[in-house]
This record gives C-alpha cells, structure tokens and sequence, in this order.
C-alpha cells in the first residue's frame, strides 16, 4: 500500500490553506465538516485575513506551523498556487512533513488555458520534488469515516451524531458533482448511507483511479468499491485493475457516455466494429464488474453488497402482500433476465396454507406468493420464514405496502427479531421492499439501523437481487475454473 | 497507412488458422482459368482480385452462377470492367470460387480497439448487420467457456439452439472464433479481421466462411 495514501486517509494533522469565516466558501464548510465528523487530530485553517474560524487558531502561512502537518487541503483562488507553493518550499527547508494536497480549488488544467496548465503545472512540480502526492485540483475532497477525515466543501446535512459511522463502501468519482449529488442523496435515505472512504478525483493530475483501486484492493474495510468513470486513458489498464480485484470484492461502476451505442455497432466492410462503450460494456461482461446505469441503481447495489450476503444461487421467491406490486415486481422480474422462481416443496406450500389468510394465492404462479392485505405482522414474518428455509429458495424478496390496519413499528421489529437471528438473515438475502414513501419513512429506519435493507419500490428490489445473483455466479465460475486449472 | 489483404490471401490466411472458407483458386491469364474448370465445382463466382477494389459489384466485377463454358468469357468481361472502374488498380488475378450453399449467416470478426487491442465481435451477418446490430464483444485473450458466453448474450444464439426448428452447429462456430482469436494475437500487424457472411449450416456440419477482408 502506498504509504503516502495512508497520510491521505489517515493524515496526522491538516492544515487548510484557504479557510474562511463566511460560511458561503468552501474553506469555511472544509473546517465545520472536520469539526463535525470528530477528527481526532489537529486542524490548522490557513489564511491572512481572520485570527479563529470555528474555534480554531488561524496561521498566517503554512510555514508558520510548527507542528507536523501531512494533509494540505488548498481551497483558495487558484491563482495564489505560485505564492502558497513557494511557502511549501519554505516549509520543507526546515520540515519534511506534509505527504498529500488534496487540492478541491478549480481553474487549473482542466480549462485548457495557458494559464490554468501552468498553475497546475506549478502545484504538480513542487508536490513531485518532495514526494507529495496531489488529488485534485478541481474535485470536492475526501472522506474516511473510520479514520474521521472530511475534507469536502459538501453540506450533507447528515446529523452530526450520524457522523463518522463505519461503513464497508468506498467510492472514486471522476465527477465533482455527481460525488456530490451521490452524497446528499446517500445522507437522504432512511438512514444515512456512511461510506468508508470517499474520494472525488478531479483532474488526475496525479492520484487516479488504479491508485485508488489497488488501495480500497489493500484496505479490509472496504467490502465493496463504487466508481463513477467518464473515462481513462489507459482502458485496458483500468479494466485489468478491475478484473483482479473483482475476484475479491465486488466492484460496481457507473459509466456514462453509453448513447454512442446505437450508432458504433458493428459494420461489415466500412464503419467501426464498436464504439468505445460498446468494448467497455464488453469488458464489464467479461471480467465480473457490475455495471449500473443510474445513481438510484447505483446506491441501490453498493449498500445491498455492503449489507447484505450473497444469494447461492438465481432462485428468487416473490412474497407480496398486494396483486398490483406483486404484478409490477413480477414484470420487473422477468426483465432482468437473470433471475428465476423457484419451485418450493409441497411441504412449504401447506406450511403456507396453515400460516396464510384462507384468500392468499399460494404458487400461482410458482415461485410467487400473494399473501393479501388481510396479512398480519406474524403472517408477514412466518410466511417469510417458511419461505426461507426452503432450500429450493436462494433469496426473497418481500414486498408490502403497509395498509393503516397494519401497525408499521411491530412489522419492523417482527422482521427485525426474524432477521437478526443468525439462522435467517445471514443465510438467504431479504429484499425487503416497505413501498409506502414517508408514511413508512420510520419503520424502514428501524430496520436499516439493524443493518437490513430495504428499497423503495419493487424494481429497485428486483435490480439488487439481479447484481448480486450475477455476481454471486461470476465468484462460483471463478472458482470452477480455477479447481479445473 | 493501413492496408488490405487481397481476397484471396485473406482467407488463405484464415484457412491456415482453420477457419473453414470456401474453396478458390486464382486464374492470371485465360489458360489459368481453363485449368482451374477441373479444380472447381461449376457453376462457380468469378471476381477480380484487387486490394484497390473494394466495391466489386458496383465495378462490375462480381459474377454468381458462372457456367464451366462462360468461364472464359467472364474471364475477359470482369478484367474489362475492372479496367473501366478504376484504370489505376493492381489487379492480382481473377478469383474462382466455390459456390458455397446458403445456410445461417453469421458475422465474425476483431478489431483493434486503441485502448483494449483486439476485439472480438460474433454476431447475426448478412446485409442487414448494421440494422440489427446483433452483435457481442470480448477483450482477448479468451477461452472457450467465454466465447460459449459471448455467443449467448446474442439474439443469434436463439436460432443456432433451433428456434426455427434446425440446430446449427455450435461447436464449429466456438472453433472460428477461437480461430480468430489466435490469429489475432499472434499476429499483431492486422488490425481488422471481417468474414460475412460466414454460412453456418446444421449441427455437425461445419461452416463456410463466404467473405473476408483482412485490414493491416
């Protein structure tokens, strides 16, 4: 592991050139994020202008601090980069401290001016003389939640005693913004999603997404790996990178630029045989990396990878407690290609006569059971467990939508002392869908601070249970392949 | 500068890798011709050989169904057009070729991505393979259980497992494009391999690779 990307996960103190008082910039929010999150070390905010920001003492020049310093975050106007460079070089006549500039500042190469290649020019020169290594410029930042480091400008709005929860996914974004949205939106679930390690790479002028790959690789705290990828100039490189680590942990990546498809298949005699995506879509295939084409979908799999255990095999039974959803999820089901209904035993099916409402469909079709808006809590919950000990059953997923006779905080727990139980929740995935929006805001928060997912609507059910399955088969052919070796 | 295999080097280059192509021979002068009658089955196609004629049938330069006593007559006619079409081409001969018995159309091939290297590519052939668009994609190297996987993603697969009734021959088609694949890593100066239509016939009885172009 390099050694340098530890100091920038778990850096001994940060300093923070560009740090502001007015709560409108990014070097005010970089400093309330550190406060918030409860990093355990020093924060030295770097500016001029103000004495205190946020209860911490301000330097003057990054020079002036005399104690060790590793992570630099650089939020100023990236036209000061050739003053705040020459005080580096102060610096490290005397220290030889600081390891990585996360620099979240814009208006370097990005642009493609002479201007903004030169800037970025200085700032990669300087850092390459004394071993420093650059994430950024242009991005939003870094966050470690297990070693309390938060280094954007993004307001989650995520309570601060949620702060800092340890969490098995760690995501790279290529895109600033779409790190953002992939944030708030994680902060707006029933519980907020807390990653391990987040990383919003920019431009790449340095620290990219094979560094980055082959750490979360190293790191035993990541379950499973997130990107965003626009694109990268060594393809093959990346998809290599990615092949070997998807043998270990699963890795899901959302890819734009998919349009092009339509366009670049093949040709006989004249045009391209594929576009780039078209190969890129090939390789994911090919190599086990679960592609996803939107950041709902993309959410979605990374906390049912981090959550959940893999199903052994493609055999999804469908318990609904309502015609329409069941109908909806059923349609989904079949869309997805991937996975099957599974023909339970006789047994389970009298097992589910003797649990269910006299009206409850049993197996018409197989696979599929309606156990009615007359269900109760203990309906729910044992018609599950029949379900689940099947073995014809690889994973279930449960849709119910909660009708105002059904009392919402003892179906949770019913699912809760169901599922926690070590016989059930750790064998068989649960998809659980609760599709009654706010109304079932509470219940499923019960259920997602026991660890138990649950998912807005049917499809979104359907989508998970499909990735998992997949890459549950792409490890068992693994394997297969290497026994026959 | 790239440039293109003639045809008939093509799938010479492509049966030394044993992928199964339709019987041809190149006729130079009249006499030629005559002597090639007795090599191969009539009625046959005759075409110009010539890598700077990429459109024979609008050169006119493509006869089907040619009979063994027209030969030489076609002979004179395509060098003819040939002539007309693009006084500036070289032209290597006149190729000779089986007719080979219509069957499945398939469409195999690699092309040398810039970032990724060879890729290979199966899929629906024929003339509508643009509209279709029926095709999968695989990064090399590969193995037989990935090909067998490639050719599952593809509609195609549907037809060859018998959806119209006749089987076609899988096995055969795995061998191609395995072919394709080891002639494409080991040698690294082609950049595009095409055969379309490639006839795939019933199962256990092979397939005929119909056209070929081979880019440097």
């Amino acid at each position: 592991m390099d050694q340098n990307l530890n100091a920038l996960f778990d850096p001994e103190n940060i300093a923070v050139i560009g740090a502001s008082n007015n709560p409108l910039k990014a070097g005010y929010t970089v400093i309330q994020n550190l406060n918030q999150i409860g990093y355990p070390k020093k924060v030295f905010p770097v500016t001029p202008s103000e004495k205190e920001i946020l209860g911490r003492d301000c330097y003057e020049k990054l020079s002036d601090i005399e104690e060790r310093v590793e992570l630099v975050v650089l939020a100023t106007p990236a036209k000061l980069i050739y003053h705040i460079m020459e005080d580096l070089t102060v610096r490290f006549q005397t220290k030889n401290d600081v390891k990585v500039i996360v620099c979240i500042a814009a208006d370097y190469g990005e642009t493609r001016t002479e201007e903004g290649i030169r800037r970025q020019e200085c700032l990669m020169d300087t850092a390459k003389k004394y071993g420093i290594r650059v994430v950024g410029p242009n991005c939003i930042g870094i966050i470690d939640n297990i070693n309390r480091v938060d280094t954007t400008f993004v307001e989650t709005l995520i309570p601060t005693e949620m702060r800092g929860r340890k969490g098995g996914i760690s995501f790279i974004s290529q895109s600033g913004a779409m790190a953002a949205s992939i944030l708030m939106m994680g902060a707006s679930q029933p519980v907020p999603i807390s990653m391990n390690k987040f990383i919003s790479i920019g431009n790449m002028a340095d620290v990219d997404f094979i560094d980055l790959l082959e750490y979360f690789e190293q790191d035993e705290d990541t379950k499973v790996i997130g990107m965003y990828l626009e694109g990268y100039p060594d393809g093959r490189k990346l998809i290599d990178t990615l092949a070997r680590i998807v043998k270990k942990k699963p890795v899901v990546v959302l890819k734009v630029g998919r349009s092009s498809i339509g366009a670049l298949a093949a040709n006989s005699h004249t045009g391209s045989l594929a576009g780039a995506d078209a190969v890129y879509e090939a390789a994911f295939r090919q190599y086990g990396i679960t592609r996803v084409c939107t950041i709902e979908e993309m959410m979605d799999i990374l906390q049912a990878f981090d959550a959940m255990h893999l199903p052994g095999g493609d055999r999804c039974f469908l318990l609904t407690q309502a015609g329409g959803p069941g109908i909806y999820c059923t349609d989904a089901f079949v869309e997805e290609k991937i996975l099957e209904f599974p023909r339970i035993t006789d047994n389970t099916k009298e097992r589910l006569k003797d649990i269910l409402p006299p009206m409850a469909n049993i197996c018409s079709p197989e696979g599929y059971a309606d156990i009615t808006a007359a269900a109760t809590v203990e309906q729910h919950v044992e018609s599950l467990r029949a379900v689940m000990e099947d073995d014809n059953v690889d994973s279930v997923i449960l849709v119910t939508v909660v009708p105002t006779f059904l009392p919402r905080k003892e179906l949770a727990e019913g699912f809760i002392t169901l599922l926690k139980n070590k016989e059930y929740g750790s064998k068989k995935p649960v998809y659980i869908c609760i599709m009654a929006g706010g109304y079932v805001w509470e219940c499923r928060k019960l259920l997602e601070e026991q660890g138990i997912r649950t998912f807005t609507t049917p499809a979104h059910c359907v989508t998970a249970a499909g990735h998992m399955a997949e890459y549950h088969k792409f490890l068992k052919r693994q394997k297969g392949e290497k026994e026959h070796e | 500068m790239s440039r293109f295999l003639n045809e008939f080097d093509a799938k010479n280059l492509l049966a030394e890798y044993g992928v199964p192509m339709v019987k041809s021979r190149v006729a130079h002068t009249k006499e030629e011709a005559e002597k090639i009658t007795d090599e191969i089955k009539f009625p046959a196609v005759m075409k110009v050989l010539s890598a700077d004629i990429q459109h024979k049938t609008e050169a006119g330069c493509v006869f089907l169904g040619v009979e063994k006593d027209k030969a030489n007559e076609i002979f004179d006619k395509i060098c003819d057009n040939a002539r007309t079409y693009a006084p500036e081409a070289v032209i290597d001969g006149i190729l000779i070729q089986e007719m080979a018995d219509s069957s499945l159309e398939v469409i195999v091939g690699m092309k040398k991505d810039p970032q990724f290297g060879p890729v290979l590519m199966v899929g629906l052939g024929g003339i509508y393979v643009e509209v279709f668009q029926d095709v999968s994609l695989r990064l090399l190297p590969i193995d037989r259980q990935e090909v067998q996987r490639m050719l599952e993603e593809t509609r195609l697969y549907k037809i060859i497992k018998g959806a119209r009734g006749t089987r076609y021959d899988e096995e055969t088609l795995i061998d191609v494009l395995l072919s394709i694949s080891k002639m494409s890593l080991e040698q690294p100066d082609i950049e595009e391999i095409d055969i379309n239509p490639l006839f795939l016939y019933e199962e256990g009885k092979g397939a005929k690779g119909v056209d070929a172009l081979i880019r440097m």
